[in-house]
């Protein structure tokens, strides 16, 4: 479909910024709103732009402890996703792509299959199970339930960014001495670093914007994740839009840091997670 | 190897072009080194995934043989009941006014987001300045954590000073400004329109990597031949997309009868069910009212679909491995 490189391209361009800019409202108006005084959000005719402009939503937003609190707790428990999914999916995806095991193919088929359940479905056994075994309100039982969202896709997406690495380089390694830990480490790892770059990021991102978990396996807000807050503010302060609104653009900023720094990475490996499998 | 498969891999590198495996001779120590350094290395992943996802979703299957409830669980030996649980919540009226609503929304939400998505992958695949920029501007849509999507849709869709109101009024459509969200009529719309949002950015991502796997020769020939744009449209771009379109449609229909969070924050299933789509039914039966047993029955049929898809899905991925 690329063949026609003449024609008008700035007309397509004018296009496809028109699209982009009406598809991108919601975006738009989240930060409009989070920056107009709390007096003038609530009228019939909405103000496109912010004159005068205000922090005062945020001001708002910020000085409410359980938000730090809950911003805190999602980094926490984010982090933790990432590193537990790396330091699993890694060996997990190497074995998978390089050593001739019985039943590799039935495993990866099986990762496939498990990122078919609704979370709410796992949710459900798992508020009796974690509550048994006394994580439930941790943050070790909320990245547990994550890392069973990110682990399956982070293994098949980097089974073929390890089948990538030449196998001579390992090989030599080996003889050289090296143990398979250190040839993992020292050889593989490196060579495949941008693709553990997408994982962690798109890992970071699930963890971040997870919210079943958050809401049925923490009670305590002491643990409980952003989202998870963001949604009761919804329910108690639901006309206080711009602090409303200012909550949500902070929730949102990680997201868009995350995806501005990694964005090549990310959307290769998206493509190479979904449409292969 | 499949034509849908070659895509323009970023930043992945492939390993076809290593040379062949038994190029030299290996020693067999070496290679039982390397078995048993495998299963090492799978063993802590399979254990994690055993532990928090595959115990857990058998253990379902057993409560839902069994009447539970918040006493039962609490006293500790809860009465095997066989297919009770199933049978309750088949002959609930409210599960089939979840699965109701849960068809017309995924129906609803695959249906748009398939038709806009290819709209703006056709736009996309073409070569203009700042393509790249937009395109990525696009998929911040769909990164965005649903709750924060639900949380801004509910504001665009308010009544009084709700975005998408204003716009109707200021084009003359007054009688359409609304409450949206509020009137049972037109939540569940209100609510698809959201999911689209959230969903249009996937498509237009797959189907722009399909499109880049149709060969330019073929619509050079075809133009060449005197066929126009829509005629090539019609015979060459969707025969050749068809396989990715269903590849796109079954992973959007697994995503979209998923979908919890947006629709929770949103309407919380309200107003009067008017939105309870079955993993809102789900959520109810057993984190509001506590009834164990049935709601993991509900859980397993909620599963049904799912699995069902997968199936069809890894036949096909199983059909394009043998091509390869």
């Amino acid at each position: 479909m690329t063949y026609r490189a003449g024609g008008r391209p700035w007309l397509l361009t004018v296009t496809a910024t028109l699209v982009t800019a009406a598809f991108l409202l919601p975006v738009y108006w989240m930060v409009n709103t989070s920056l107009t005084r709390p007096d003038r959000i609530l009228t019939e005719t909405p103000q496109w732009i912010p004159t005068p402009a205000t922090t005062q939503n945020y001001t708002t937003a910020l000085s409410d402890e359980a938000l730090l609190r809950a911003l805190l707790n999602s980094l926490v428990i984010s982090s933790g996703v990432v590193a537990l999914t790396l330091l699993l999916g890694v060996p997990l995806a190497y074995a998978l792509a390089r050593v001739p095991m019985r039943g590799s193919g039935t495993m990866v088929l099986a990762l496939l299959i498990a990122q078919l359940p609704p979370s709410i479905v796992l949710a459900a056994p798992l508020f009796i199970l974690e509550r048994r075994a006394g994580i439930d309100d941790t943050y070790i039982g909320l990245i547990a339930a994550d890392t069973t969202l990110t682990l399956p896709f982070a293994v098949i997406v980097l089974r073929p960014v390890l089948r990538g690495v030449p196998r001579e380089l390992e090989e030599a390694a080996l003889v050289d001495g090296c143990g398979p830990v250190g040839v993992l480490l020292r050889v593989v790892l490196p060579i495949m670093a941008p693709g553990l770059v997408a994982v962690a990021g798109l890992s970071f991102l699930i963890a971040w914007g997870e919210f079943v978990f958050g809401l049925t396996l923490a009670a305590e807000p002491a643990v409980q994740p952003v989202t998870v807050l963001l949604n009761a503010f919804v329910g108690t302060h639901g006309t206080a839009w711009g602090a409303l609104m200012a909550t949500a653009t902070v929730i949102s900023i990680p997201v868009a840091c995350v995806f501005a720094a990694f964005q090549r990475f990310i959307v290769g490996g998206l493509t190479a997670g979904t449409a292969k499998g | 190897m499949n034509r849908s498969r070659r895509k323009p891999g970023p930043a992945l590198p492939h390993g076809r072009t290593a040379p062949p495996r038994h190029a030299r001779p290996r020693t067999r120590p070496l290679t039982a080194r390397r078995r048993r350094a495998g299963y090492l290395f799978s063993l802590p992943g399979l254990l994690f995934l055993a532990l928090f996802l595959a115990y857990p979703l058998l253990y379902n299957v057993w409560t839902s043989l069994h009447a539970v409830r918040l006493q039962e669980l609490l006293a500790g030996s809860p009465r095997f009941v066989g297919l009770d649980n199933y049978r309750t919540t088949l002959d609930d009226p409210g599960f089939w006014h979840a699965v109701r609503l849960s068809v017309v929304f995924t129906v609803g939400s695959l249906l748009f987001q398939f038709v806009i998505g290819f709209a703006l992958a056709l736009l996309f695949a073409r070569p203009f300045p700042l393509n790249g920029l937009l395109r990525s501007l696009l998929l911040v849509a769909w990164l965005l954590p649903p709750v924060v999507s639900g949380t801004l849709f509910r504001w665009m869709l308010d009544q009084d000073a709700g975005a998408y109101n204003a716009l109707l009024r200021a084009v003359g459509l007054d009688a359409l400004a609304h409450d949206w969200l509020l009137d049972p009529g037109t939540s569940l719309a209100g609510v698809i329109f959201a999911n689209v949002w959230v969903g249009v950015p996937f498509n237009m991502l797959l189907l722009l990597v399909g499109l880049h796997t149709i060969d330019p020769e073929l619509h050079e020939a075809a133009a060449l031949d005197g066929a126009n744009t829509w005629r090539r449209f019609r015979w060459i771009t969707l025969p050749l997309m068809r396989p990715v379109s269903v590849t796109v449609l079954l992973l959007g229909l697994v995503y979209t009868f998923k979908v919890f969070d947006l629709i929770f924050v949103m309407t919380g299933g309200g107003p009067v069910d008017a939105t309870s789509v079955l993993s809102l039914y789900v959520y109810d039966i057993f984190f509001r009212f506590f009834r164990f047993g049935e709601g993991a029955a509900a859980g397993l049929l909620l599963l049904l679909v799912p699995l069902l898809v997968g199936v069809v899905y890894v036949r096909r991925l199983r059909g394009e491995g043998e091509a390869a």
